[in-house]
């Protein structure tokens, strides 16, 4: 039994198809784990073990790989459905925002 | 920090007229203005004529395309020139875009040049629009709209000439860029520090402020005006200083070239005392300011975005999975009670909080 995955997340999941303009379902399955159906690709989104240094584990195919945030997470799932998106090739450093 | 202003708007809108007219006057002394003309002889600079203490320096081509390396490489001679009193000792800089250009990629290169970081800071963005043309303008150039969606002050022009079809034009404007002060000038007749002032920032924040609560108030929070979208997202806890990056980055990952202006007030949950005052042009933002205090009681999050075919639903799922997400790992734990991972930024290495593109 996997992790379930929070309804916030699932509800982004959901908003992000919309807002990609890429009309698919996400059904959660008995194990936790969601499965998101688009562009002709079914994607298996769970939570990853505890332990590991990433939160969550993506598979297209089978191919399986863990992301390690949500930014991570949206961007695997927006790769695999769309050929011509380019992930930004700079990552925003989770730093201190002292004044 | 000598500020940095940008003058644009569309072709016959009234810029050069204006500066003409602020440059004789007073209030507009110790003032380097750079003018941008799209052609390989210019003219504009022979039509404007200056006070002792201002000078103007011309640059000729699209500032928006291949001169924009010109305009740091103006900037920086100009800063090396001052310093050696080769020119008056200016405070305040005046960019005057051609009138075919998108101001963001200028806002870019200010923004993130290094070498101007410690001296100059883009004070802000002031868009004319020409009463008479100006509907006609944002009809048929994508170029205007995007002018007006990125000002922070918008002066009407040549209202004398049409009244009339300029109440109508400041209804379309206000729907563009809500958050925008809308002034008028007849004859391109304007107090100086009423445009590049910049004593009015403050003003300039508690008005969008109040626009970005009016807006969220409203149904859906939201204009529509063209294809573009101006919308405000108000949150009352306070963020982690880690959401916010994230927040940023997945914007500008997802919807960076769509985002034309964002701008936040944020309640940052590791310093609730002072606001921080986030800023951003398409996927480049701004090192937070801090301010001093909070403006008023009111210490929600409030974030403005505008930008062409933007979701709000979706900025505000994300806000939220992002919250919660980063808040499992601040708390250690997992949906499932188990100890989380550490959030770390992606695979490539970091490079900097606000890195540009």
């Amino acid at each position: 039994m996997k992790a379930a995955i929070p309804d916030d997340v699932i509800v982004l999941l959901q908003e992000s198809l919309a807002a990609w303009c890429v009309p698919g379902v996400i059904s959660q399955k008995p194990d936790g784990s969601l499965e998101l159906c688009a562009a002709g690709t079914r994607i298996q989104i769970a939570r990853a073990p505890a332990g590991l240094p990433f939160r969550w584990l993506v598979g297209v195919g089978e191919l399986r790989r863990p992301v390690s945030g949500l930014p991570g997470l949206l961007r695997s799932v927006r790769a695999a459905l769309d050929p011509n998106f380019r992930p930004l090739p700079v990552r925003i450093a989770a730093l201190p925002l002292a004044p | 920090m000598i500020p940095v202003w940008v003058l644009t708007g569309f072709l016959g809108s009234g810029k050069t007229t204006l500066l003409g007219r602020l440059l004789k006057s007073p209030g507009f002394a110790r003032t380097a203005v750079i003018i941008n003309e799209f052609g390989e002889v210019g003219l504009d600079h022979e039509l404007v004529e200056t006070s002792d203490e201002s000078f103007v320096a011309l640059q000729t081509g699209c500032l928006c395309c291949a001169v924009r390396d010109d305009l740091v490489l103006t900037l920086e001679t100009l800063l090396r020139r001052r310093a050696t009193g080769e020119v008056p000792p200016f405070e305040r800089v005046i960019i005057e875009t051609s009138g075919l250009a998108d101001p963001a990629p200028i806002l870019h290169a200010l923004m993130t040049q290094a070498a101007f970081v410690a001296r100059l800071a883009v004070a802000g963005v002031v868009t004319t629009v020409d009463a008479v043309n100006g509907s006609q303008s944002l009809d048929r150039y994508p170029e205007a709209s995007k002018q007006v969606a990125v000002a922070d002050r918008l002066l009407l022009t040549k209202t004398d000439l049409l009244a009339a079809a300029a109440s109508g034009l400041s209804e379309r404007l206000t729907a563009l860029n809500p958050a925008a002060e809308l002034l008028t000038a007849c004859f391109g007749e304007i107090a100086a520090d009423q445009l590049f002032g910049s004593e009015a920032v403050p003003a300039t924040l508690e008005r969008w402020l109040r626009v970005s609560q009016a807006a969220h108030a409203r149904r859906g929070g939201q204009h529509h005006a063209a294809d573009l979208t101006s919308f405000a997202l108000v949150r009352k806890e306070p963020m982690r200083a880690v959401s916010l990056t994230l927040l940023l980055e997945v914007l500008a990952e997802h919807v960076g070239s769509d985002l034309i202006r964002l701008k936040g007030l944020i309640n940052i949950a590791e310093c609730p005392e002072r606001p921080a005052v986030i800023h951003g042009v398409q996927h480049v933002f701004h090192p937070p300011a801090w301010l001093e205090r909070w403006p008023s009681d009111d210490r929600r999050s409030r974030l403005v975005l505008i930008g062409r075919n933007l979701r709000p639903a979706w900025v505000e799922a994300l806000w939220a999975a992002l919250e919660t997400e980063v808040g499992e790992v601040s708390d250690g734990s997992h949906a499932s009670g188990q100890r989380g991972a550490e959030l770390r930024p992606g695979p490539r290495p970091p490079r900097a909080l606000f890195p540009a593109r």
